[in-house]
């Protein structure tokens, strides 16, 4: 008799990638199309490093952010599972809103059942303007989110408009805000950054004793330099690129 | 009292060649009292010698409460109903440290004598054993440097502690860092006695190497003549492969049922083979377990054990129910829409997918379900065999 027989449940680990997505107004048109489309088109990529991951098992939650916020499910779907729902855009940029919103879901009574058997998850935050609420006391309240803390956390200035101030504070550091300049940067950047932070948030081990965002970060340094339109954040300021959305 | 403990090598560690960095131990002592201790030694680069810090913690850890347990005396802690403790800012949040009695301070001598001994021997090894060609190599500069000045010595052999202390009159646990402490009662129900610290989180982990480690010792206590059936201490290669802390106790159970219908030696085999195992297939990091368990007790609550396994088995086969007739509910409600719109189909599309996946589950449930039965059947309580075939055949009809 084995003690691990069939009365005994071993789950797979879980890691959980986070899209949190601006649908205010100025996303209407090509943007938001390029979001959905990559978002769609990233997910079977996601299925394969869950699939082939003896590590974890991948699940994915979408946030969608305007005048207020929604969650495109009400639970993480297996990356297999999840069926994309385009976005529409309209309204304002509730950023503080969506900060307190994925708060209260990285949470136990959310949807992070145990740290036990979990990795820490990934957030992708995609945002083409600034925030229109009071998104202090939202951040505030997330920054201090054990969960939150622990996160790959990478954003993605969709354009020059996009507060990176703010974006910066969301990821915790300028080195993982991205700024991309058209709409096939666009949905290249969304791409890379989620199979990135996919490939590494949901490995046992890290490369030495460098943080798993670090990781993700020289990773998507390394790919914007082949993006046509994609900027690192240390090149921000000095732009070599103009916005280009028609 | 009976004692086993066991340590090995995480399927991860294997992978990198690198060693065990856990470390567990177990006693009875011949005037009948028992301890259990497990200590990981942290995994980062900075601590290459944590595997040495974690055998160190454990012998401090056992000398140090054997001089504590002669200090204290019985009349300190017996008659005493069970308290838990709090990491010091813990308490202070929950306003119990102003609360703080003798048995309290007496801990945290206890704690203290344990940090500064543990200090002063790696230190020694430290200085005895000056860093290696072999350690350099896998290591960032800084790191060299701060070892050949001397500087943080106890940071390069950080772990956490564990323990738990049997006496005929009381018993103890304590606990600094990660891993988990499970307790069995003579009800057979599991809890974990330990004061969870959030602090230790994910990959996180408070460490005796810590400069404030005393205050983040957090403990429990009892002397009112109640003592647990079992306590099983489990580093956290052990917690991580199994999630909800009721699969880990499931898994505890499966260990106590071992013990009771194979012997102790026969489990001890199988905690060897399947330890590796679960690391394997599980959290791929170093396992260990180290337990005290009251043979005679458990053969008393040996059924109950099975009644525990039923009882959460019952349970799970319910929530799967539940998604099915939620399922159910969306699929009667969007089957009736003429033009179903994109949104009406995907809704669909999960329902029949939550259907699908709880009548799986249900049905594996009902296998678990089957053994179980059978088991308690064995022991012929008057169990009632019919009432069970009632139970299968309206779970098969509420799950098809």
């Amino acid at each position: 008799m084995s003690l691990l027989d069939e009365q005994v449940s071993v789950p797979r680990r879980t890691m959980t990638l986070f899209f949190l997505i601006d649908t205010s107004g100025s996303m209407e048109g090509s943007k938001i199309g390029a979001v959905n489309d990559a978002v769609e088109n990233v997910l079977p990529m996601l299925d394969e490093i869950s699939a082939e991951n003896p590590d974890a098992e991948i699940k994915v939650a979408a946030l969608e952010f305007s005048s207020g916020v929604h969650w495109l499910y009400s639970e993480p779907k297996l990356a297999s599972d999840f069926v994309w729902q385009d976005v529409k855009a309209g309204g304002l940029t509730s950023l503080g809103a969506a900060c307190a919103e994925l708060s209260s879901k990285l949470s136990r009574s959310g949807y992070m059942q145990s740290a036990s058997g979990a990795f820490a998850p990934a957030i992708i935050l995609l945002s083409d303007g600034g925030p229109t609420d009071d998104y202090e006391s939202g951040l505030a309240k997330l920054k201090a989110n054990n969960w939150f803390k622990a996160a790959i956390k990478i954003a993605i200035a969709i354009g020059d408009d996009a507060d990176k101030d703010v974006l910066k504070q969301f990821a915790g550091n300028s080195e993982a805000v991205f700024t991309v300049h058209n709409i096939d940067a666009l949905k290249q950047i969304i791409r890379v950054v989620a199979v990135t932070s996919s490939q590494i948030g949901s490995k046992s081990s890290t490369a030495g004793d460098t943080t798993k965002q670090e990781q993700v970060i020289e990773e998507v340094k390394d790919a914007v330099e082949n993006i046509k339109g994609a900027e690192a954040a240390t090149s921000v300021d000095t732009s070599s690129y103009d916005d280009d959305w028609d | 009292m009976r004692a086993i403990s066991f340590s090995c090598q995480g399927e991860s560690h294997i992978a990198s060649g690198k060693v065990c960095q856990d470390y567990s131990y177990s006693h009875v002592y011949e005037n009948g009292n028992a301890i259990a201790i497990v200590c990981d030694g942290h995994g980062g680069k900075r601590y290459f010698r944590s595997d040495v810090g974690a055998k160190i913690a454990a012998k401090v850890a056992e000398v140090k409460v054997n001089g504590f347990i002669d200090q204290i005396g019985e009349s300190l802690i017996k008659g005493t109903p069970f308290t838990q403790r709090g990491t010091i800012s813990e308490q202070i949040a929950k306003g119990d440290f102003s609360k703080s009695n003798k048995i309290d301070s007496a801990f945290r001598w206890l704690f203290g004598s344990i940090i500064s001994e543990w200090n002063s021997l790696v230190t020694a090894h430290a200085e005895c054993n000056p860093i290696t060609e072999t350690e350099k190599t896998s290591l960032e500069e800084r790191w060299v440097t701060d070892f050949e000045g001397k500087v943080n010595f106890e940071k390069v052999y950080g772990c956490t502690l564990m323990v738990y202390v049997y006496t005929p009159e009381y018993w103890f646990a304590f606990q600094i860092g990660d891993g988990k402490c499970f307790a069995c009662n003579d009800k057979g129900n599991w809890t974990e006695p330990i004061p969870w610290d959030d602090n230790c989180f994910l990959n996180k982990t408070t460490s005796i190497s810590d400069s404030g480690a005393i205050d983040e010792f957090r403990y429990c206590y009892e002397g009112d003549g109640v003592h647990p059936i079992a306590v099983i201490l489990g580093s956290d290669g052990i917690d991580d492969s199994f999630g909800l802390p009721e699969n880990q106790a499931n898994f505890y159970v499966q260990i106590l049922k071992s013990i009771v219908t194979s012997g102790e030696e026969a489990t001890i085999k199988e905690i060897e083979s399947d330890l590796p195992q679960l690391s394997k297939i599980g959290s791929q990091d170093d396992m260990s377990l180290s337990m005290i368990y009251d043979e005679e007790k458990l053969k008393e609550i040996y059924l109950k054990l099975i009644e525990w396994q039923i009882s959460n088995v019952k349970r799970d086969i319910a929530n799967e129910y539940c998604k099915i007739g939620k399922a159910n509910k969306i699929q009667q409600s969007l089957e009736s829409i003429e033009r179903p719109t994109r949104q009406n189909l995907i809704d669909l599309q999960y329902a029949n997918a939550d259907e699908k996946k709880a009548i799986e589950i249900g049905g594996k449930l009902m296998v678990r379900l089957e053994v179980l039965m059978k088991e308690l059947n064995k022991f012929d309580r008057g169990f009632p065999l019919f009432g069970f075939i009632i139970l299968k055949f309206m779970v098969i009809f509420l799950l098809y």
